[in-house]
């Protein structure tokens, strides 16, 4: 399947640094995220990390089928999605042992959201609170679902979505890459369609930025890039809290169909 | 979700936003202090030398305040004495400490726990487990058509329909797409996906394109294959 991107990661209004990193990379079909933490500049020593040891992992992997897997192996899942497990564990030992040896960067980790995409299926993996979205045929759906204190108690039905968006531990992570010796990453495999949309970003987008804008900016929009720009706009326009960073990954072809959408859709707009 | 219960209860310290460390805490009685020989050691002026414990009493844990100068609170509410659930957040100081405890397999703590909340129960991590044992799986019987078996678990969180080497539903037929179709599965259901090659399939004689939720009795056909998939229980034969 065709793969296009566009990708954008600003600091934000309130911060002075950023600690999100990407990496897109359309030959392999990986993207990913991910959103340091830990004081001074560890933070982004962690997602910098991250986002290289995958990436090396998973080029690895290609160039050499006999690679062993780090981590436990799922079978339920195909070779492919282990794959990237494989590689968030081999991140997290990576950062812990750099975590362990630097005092400056003791306590340092971050989420990791990874898509690889082979053929017409979708692997995702995922640490933290940073998200995927699928957006298909004008509908959007998130593919994650956040390790964070209130993520757990919207899972448990504790919470709402929108008592979660205000609770003052939204950003309180119960997972991370690089926090412990090993990490749980979760996992998931979805089939993936010509015309469908996939849009990664860290909790700086979704602090501000609801799905329901997310898909009005996807609307109006042309291509990937100027997506992820708009993005990244509405995510100050919103407050600037955080460091946002935003990928955007078209798949296939646009087919004639997708172009009349297109073009209906900018009616509707002018309307 | 890949949420597997299987640890003991423990804490995540916080400070700010980064996680300082994760301790699982397996005495009867768990200290926390500013004092070196507390169990957790939270080394910042505002704790004192004795903050507060953790008391494990049968299945469940209390927090206390051992008479602490700035106090113990639990979900930002100032406690003396109180009953510790699954991702309550606990302050001390400018520190927070997430208390975890995910319900171990068969251990004496899986005891079901309910919380009242707004009079609504609540599944905690035993019942979720429960159910998830219960759960059924889908099978797909081939009625007619070349296929390499006749029935197939869709045990996999995504099964491909196809000739090429990963599918597990392997078409043998001439002139088979690589891929006709994927099945997946999503929390307690399947659903089945068109794709690139085979646009349209059909379920119960009616034409699918994209994606189409699969119920229990369902009958699919593509690519001259047609199949029945039914759900059965886990300890059905």
């Amino acid at each position: 399947m065709k793969l296009a991107y566009g990708a954008k990661s600003d600091v934000g209004l309130k911060r002075t640094q950023n600690e999100d990193r990407f990496c897109a990379d359309p030959r392999l079909g990986l993207y990913v995220v991910c959103d340091g933490m830990g004081g001074r500049n560890a933070g982004e020593v962690a997602s910098e990390l991250a986002v290289e040891v995958i990436h090396k992992h998973v080029l690895e992997a290609v160039q050499d089928g006999n690679l062993p897997m780090v981590g436990q192996y799922d079978g339920t899942f195909s070779p492919h999605t282990n794959r990237l497990a494989s590689a968030i564990h081999l991140a997290n030992q990576v950062i812990h042992r750099e975590a362990q040896d630097q005092p400056a960067h003791a306590g340092m980790g971050t989420t990791v959201v990874s898509a690889l995409i082979a053929g017409q299926v979708l692997s995702l993996a995922h640490v933290g609170d940073s998200r995927l979205y699928l957006i298909r045929e004008g509908m959007i759906e998130p593919l994650t679902a956040d390790h964070s204190v209130v993520g757990e108690q919207v899972r448990r039905e504790l919470l709402t979505e929108e008592e979660a968006d205000r609770s003052p531990y939204r950003h309180v992570l119960t997972r991370g890459v690089g926090v412990g010796a090993t990490v749980e990453v979760e996992l998931g495999e979805v089939p993936v369609m010509n015309g469908d949309l996939l849009v990664l970003c860290s909790d700086g987008l979704t602090i501000g930025v609801k799905p329901r804008d997310m898909l009005h900016a996807v609307r109006c929009e042309w291509n990937p890039q100027a997506i992820a720009d708009r993005l990244v706009s509405m995510a100050n326009a919103a407050g600037g809290e955080d460091n946002t960073t935003v990928v955007v990954v078209s798949l296939g072809e646009e087919t004639r169909q997708g172009v009349w959408r297109r073009i209906w859709n900018q009616i509707l707009r002018w309307r | 979700m890949s949420e597997v219960m299987t640890q003991g209860p423990k804490v995540i310290l916080k400070f700010n936003e980064s996680i300082l460390k994760e301790i699982e805490i397996t005495q009867p009685e768990f200290t926390i202090g500013r004092r070196p020989d507390n169990d957790l050691v939270i080394d910042h002026a505002a704790v004192s030398g004795r903050h507060a414990r953790i008391v494990q009493v049968q299945s469940v844990f209390f927090l206390e305040d051992v008479g602490s100068t700035n106090g113990t609170f639990v979900n930002d509410r100032r406690i003396d004495r109180r009953q510790l659930q699954d991702t309550d957040v606990v302050t001390i100081g400018k520190h927070r400490l997430i208390f975890r405890d995910e319900v171990t397999n068969g251990s004496p703590s899986g005891q079901p726990k309910f919380r009242d909340l707004n009079g609504t129960m609540v599944m905690t991590g035993q019942k979720l487990r429960e159910s998830r044992a219960e759960q059924k799986v889908g099978i797909v019987q081939i009625i007619s058509g070349r296929t390499d078996r006749k029935e197939y678990k869709l045990t996999k969180r995504l099964t491909i329909i196809g000739s090429q080497a990963q599918a597990t539903i392997k078409l043998t037929g001439y002139f088979v797409p690589k891929i006709a179709a994927m099945i997946g599965r999503r929390g307690e259901g399947y659903f089945i996906s068109t794709s690139e090659e085979v646009k349209t399939i059909h379920v119960n004689n009616k034409a699918v394109k994209g994606q189409a939720d699969l119920k229990d009795g369902d009958l699919l056909e593509l690519k001259g294959v047609k199949m029945y998939f039914y759900l059965k229980g886990p300890n059905q034969p």
